[in-house]
């Protein structure tokens, strides 16, 4: 019997924690299934029939772009993120974790100062130097400073990892006459998954979900992604059709969430199963 | 207070030295170049994407800039107007001052809390992990805020399960007292991101300690107490750290909840709406720019002392013998 | 230390490659991706930019106008982008600071001030005066609403006037017949009153008010003042209204407000936050809307709509006939000739005009507007018929485009009536703290 409620008990928790956390999500689903004219004003959680037209107006796009190439040009510069900031964040990372140079206090101070400054205030500047660079209404501002690790959460994230692992592995390969590139890919690099994968999965939903740089400098509406698309079909200056919104809203999110569904399995593969034997 | 004080991950205290000596005294030392070539994408990203820009504002602080014409040199008088002269400047550093203290508690325990109780959890866990972590997949867009408002409107869904308790609030975003807590909910509602870094944190944490612990006869509690919260302490002080510094600078889910204006009568006017409000809305640039380098020192004073606090409990595994 | 599996040690040695070439490259790719970003202009071929903010059927429109230019054009390209209206200010100011405007832009009323004095913008005057431009069939009132400094920077695409959608069934019920041009605010409050007493359910179940409270609103409070003789702006850096004339109108609003006759605080909050009318949540009877907007209202209740005047003081109306919207040129332009003639094309080529219809409200020149008019029905032929009448009645020529402090003001207009709502401040005292700012504002 205390064995059972042991068992269960955690179980009956998260379902309780979950009801409540996804009740939103489940509204949200609802919706986007509702007649217009029970979206803004009826309370009743249920519609009185289901209006599965609002999906195909959702699917029909956006200023006669097509929500395929939406969600592929969301899909390219949220790939290019994860890759960028997996490479980028980890080389810089293990830099500062790991190795001895000069100005390493005042770089690191830097790049966590960087996190402080609200990102408005640099975006003017940021725009006249892609501007110059002849980059705007393309992906390349959205992705190229990925690749120039300047994303400093994730290099704060990962150094923070790197410090957690045991330096006897590295000293061990050092005395067998490994260098700190071979150390770096062989030794900290896979012991760092749990990072990577999170850095990969974060960079991914951000990347996603980031309105506000899309918005300054993709112009034209096949540069356009899911998200900038969701912002133009509630157009305040005319009829907002809620319920297509709502709809759209869950077609932008599907792609994350199976991001996420799949990649989640490999946040559990930690130090666990990396057979370290200290 | 300068940033350059912050503490860095070096092979601080005692511990360190002796790993020094110890090296040393093998006889190897490091050649530094290879740190440079690690560093390289990093360095051109400073420069380009954040050092230049970063000085650009710094310079727009101390000028009249509109966006349009050139900017013309003011001095301090932007921070003057700025901590002399304006209410609102004040009124949007309490409204943050007061989210921060309330909600980074409050994320920061859900994702512990989450975080461990998926731990505990082993069957279906998958399914929950992506439960738990699914109202962060959608950031803060405009269909969520409508979502929100709808459960936290008059006769909404809030307002029917607190009135089973007899509490009637009415409607939380249109009332200046709770529109506040609109946004906390909807940030902390989201504790995905520091949930998965707990348990990635979680993960690292060799097993083998445990089952040492177990051997030794210490129950759950004890175990939690000497193995999992000294191990995990890193990356609770990285995501408190984080946590923070990002709260003083929510915009998102204040911007979509009072719908750009940080209303009603600037409940939720947080400091960088209120900065965004002077620059973009107002075209004041120049004040808005020093509005982001203050919040950056107050940031920055702050996070330094976190640093500073932060040897007294943070344990690093480098560090230890 | 245990020995990898030899597999996972290539992979891992592959991977290693490939962050390091990737490394390395991300220097050489951004040296060559500075090279070939920018697009050489090929020949003699002209390709213009052409932004604007708006609706699915604007865009379609507003595409096919296009294209028949570059059918007439074929050595000039055309690449459009529209964006929502937030969004779209937003970028255009980052583009203004960032390096220039597109060719031709979409630009709001509120601002050109902005934009014309920051120097963002071509002055037209030389093409319409070499007749690339034409105005001749524009109203000159509108023409002038462009016309800053002593220049012409934009030219009116559109033109609109303001009024109340309201519930024709409520009223009926109530026993009030449809408002006239010639009714005042005094009738207007006795209106509200009445539908208020009356404790209709709205279809979330709580009494519906008499109409929305126009107290946060600018263009409200424009209307109010022109109906007594004075208005908004005296000049670019002076208010038309002194502290006692916002207090009245504020005391007027909030009276009727406390007594229930308008929507309660907190719904009109939520409003301002949402958009989404409290009429079009079934809240309230009247609301103030925009000609054009009428077409897109939708009762929750399914009773029907029409759409009633501004109310006035002694015959004198404060609504006017403004530009809804105005389209510019670029001043970095590289084209602005060809800039010039597709802005032309786009106001006064017949066949543009009967595609485009009224998609930005009636067409400015009028030889167009006759013919879209004829083809009109349903609530547009509604807009249409309303602006008819106000014509008939008359209604004052509108002021110069607003200072380019405006839109910090329009802000502060909703926030510090929100105070007066919400108790934190009398209408007094509200009505000073918005002068303070509104002069520091427009100094500035």
């Amino acid at each position: 019997m205390n064995l059972t409620m042991r068992r269960w008990l955690p179980h009956t928790v998260a379902l309780i924690a979950l009801l409540a956390l996804l009740y939103p999500l489940l509204w949200l689903l609802v919706t986007s299934v509702k007649p217009a004219d029970e979206v803004v004003t009826s309370v009743n959680l249920w519609p009185s029939h289901f209006e599965w037209s609002n999906y195909s107006t959702a699917l029909d796009g956006v200023s006669g772009v097509s929500v395929t190439r939406l969600l592929g040009n969301s899909l390219l510069i949220s790939l290019g993120a994860v890759v960028g900031n997996v490479m980028s964040c980890s080389l810089a990372a293990y830099a500062f974790a790991r190795l001895r140079f000069r100005m390493r206090g005042p770089m690191f101070a830097f790049t966590v100062a960087t996190l402080m400054l609200p990102q408005h205030v640099v975006l003017i500047p940021q725009y006249i130097i892609f501007n110059k660079l002849g980059m705007t209404n393309t992906f390349w501002p959205l992705i190229l400073p990925k690749f120039l690790a300047v994303d400093a959460f994730f290099v704060f994230l990962i150094v923070q990892f790197m410090r957690n692992l045991p330096r006897e592995l590295e000293e061990a390969a050092r005395i067998d006459g490994c260098g700190p590139f071979r150390s770096f890919f062989h030794i900290v690099l896979p012991l760092s998954r749990p990072a990577l994968i999170t850095t990969a999965i974060f960079s991914f939903i951000w990347s996603w979900n980031d309105f506000f740089a899309q918005m300054i400098y993709l112009f034209s509406p096949q540069k356009a992604t899911i998200t900038l698309a969701l912002r133009n079909f509630v157009d305040q200056s005319s009829t907002s059709a809620y319920g297509p919104m709502f709809a759209m809203s869950v077609i932008s999110v599907l792609p994350i969430v199976l991001f996420f569904f799949v990649f989640q399995r490999y946040l559990v593969q930690g130090m666990a199963t990396s057979g370290l034997k200290s | 207070m300068s940033v350059s004080q912050i503490d860095v991950p070096k092979p601080a205290g005692p511990a360190a030295d002796r790993a020094d000596a110890r090296r040393r005294a093998r006889g190897r030392r490091e050649a530094r170049w290879p740190a440079y070539v690690f560093l390289t994408p990093w360095m051109i990203g400073a420069v380009a994407v954040t050092l230049v820009p970063m000085a650009v504002s710094l310079y727009l602080s101390f000028t009249s800039y509109d966006m349009f014409n050139a900017p013309h040199w003011v001095g301090l008088r932007n921070y003057r107007e700025m901590l002399f002269d304006d209410p609102r400047y004040w009124r949007s550093v309490l409204t943050t001052l007061k989210y921060v203290v309330i909600a980074v508690p409050l994320k920061l325990a859900l994702a512990l809390g989450a975080a461990l109780l998926l731990k505990r959890l082993r069957a279906g866990r998958g399914f929950y992990r992506s439960a738990f972590y699914a109202p962060s997949l959608l950031g803060a867009s405009m269909s969520i805020a409508l979502v929100f408002r709808a459960l936290f409107n008059d006769g909404g869904t809030v307002d029917n399960v607190l009135g089973t308790f007899g509490i009637h609030l009415g409607g939380w975003v249109g009332d200046p007292h709770l529109a506040t807590f609109v946004v906390v909910m909807l940030t902390i509602w989201q504790f995905g991101a520091p949930m998965v870094i707990f348990l990635a944190g979680l993960q690292q944490i060799s097993p083998e300690l445990y089952e040492a612990a177990g051997l030794d006869g210490a129950g759950a509690w004890r175990q939690f107490v000497s193995i999992t919260v000294p191990m995990l302490s890193p990356v609770v002080f990285f995501n408190l750290v984080l946590e923070m510094i990002q709260s003083f600078q929510v915009f998102t889910p204040a911007f979509v909840v009072s719908g750009g204006n940080g209303g009603p009568a600037d409940s939720t006017l947080f400091y960088t709406l209120y900065l965004y409000e002077r620059g973009f809305t107002a075209s004041h640039m120049g004040y808005a720019s020093a509005m982001a380098w203050l919040m950056l020192l107050a940031i920055a004073a702050v996070t330094a002392v976190m640093f500073k606090v932060s040897r007294a409990w943070v344990f690093y595994a480098d560090e230890a013998e | 230390m245990p020995e990898p599996r030899s597999g996972r040690r290539r992979f891992l040695r592959r991977r290693a490659v490939a962050t390091a070439v990737a490394a390395g490259c991300s220097t050489v790719l951004l040296a060559a991706l500075t090279s070939c970003g920018a697009s050489g202009a090929a020949g003699h071929h002209i390709t213009l930019t052409f932004t604007w903010w708006g609706n699915d059927d604007r865009q379609a429109r507003t595409e096919k106008a296009v294209r028949l230019f570059e059918k007439a054009h074929p050595d000039v390209t055309v690449q459009m982008s529209n964006a929502d209206f937030g969004s779209y200010k937003q970028r255009l100011a980052t583009q203004a600071a960032g390096g220039g405007i597109p060719d031709l832009a979409q630009l709001d009323y509120r601002q050109i001030s902005q934009f014309s004095t920051g120097g963002a913008l071509l002055p037209l005057d030389s093409y319409v005066q070499d007749g690339t431009l034409h105005t001749g069939e524009m109203d000159p009132s509108l023409v002038h609403t462009g016309h800053l400094a002593g220049k012409q920077y934009a030219l009116p695409m559109g033109r609109g006037i303001t009024g109340y959608v309201y519930d024709a069934t409520v009223f009926a019920q109530a026993g009030i017949p449809a408002p006239q041009p010639s009714w005042t605010w005094q009738d207007y409050a006795a209106v509200d009153a009445k539908i208020a007493a009356m404790k209709l359910k709205s279809p979330d179940g709580r009494t519906v008010a008499g109409s929305n409270d126009g107290g946060s609103n600018e263009d409200v409070f424009e209307d109010w003042l022109r109906s007594h003789g004075k208005q908004l702006y005296a000049g670019p850096t002076k208010l038309g209204y002194t502290e006692q004339d916002l207090a009245a109108f504020w005391s007027f609003c909030h009276r009727l407000q406390k007594s229930g006759a308008l929507v309660s605080a907190k719904d009109s909050a939520q409003a301002d936050a949402t958009g989404i009318s409290a009429f079009s949540r079934g809240l309230d009877a009247l609301d103030y809307s925009w000609d054009a907007t009428f077409t897109g209202f939708t009762s929750p209740t399914g009773h029907t709509m029409r759409y009633a005047p501004v109310p006035g003081v002694d015959g004198k109306a404060g609504a006017y006939f403004k530009p809804t919207m105005l389209i510019g040129i670029g001043a970095h332009s590289k084209h602005p000739q060809m800039a010039a003639e597709l802005m032309d094309f786009l106001l006064n080529d017949q066949q543009a005009g009967d595609i485009l219809g009224v998609t930005r409200s009636q067409p400015p020149n009028r030889a167009i507007a006759a013919e879209v008019d004829r083809k009109l029905s349903g609530p547009d032929l509604k807009v249409w018929q309303f602006d008819e009448q106000m014509q008939k009645y008359g209604v004052q020529p509108p002021p110069a485009a607003p200072p380019k402090g405006d839109v910090a003001i329009e802000s502060a207009f909703v926030r510090e009536y929100q105070r007066v709502e919400f108790g934190l401040a009398s209408p007094a005292k509200a009505a000073h703290e918005l002068v303070v700012q509104a002069k520091q504002e427009l100094e500035s």
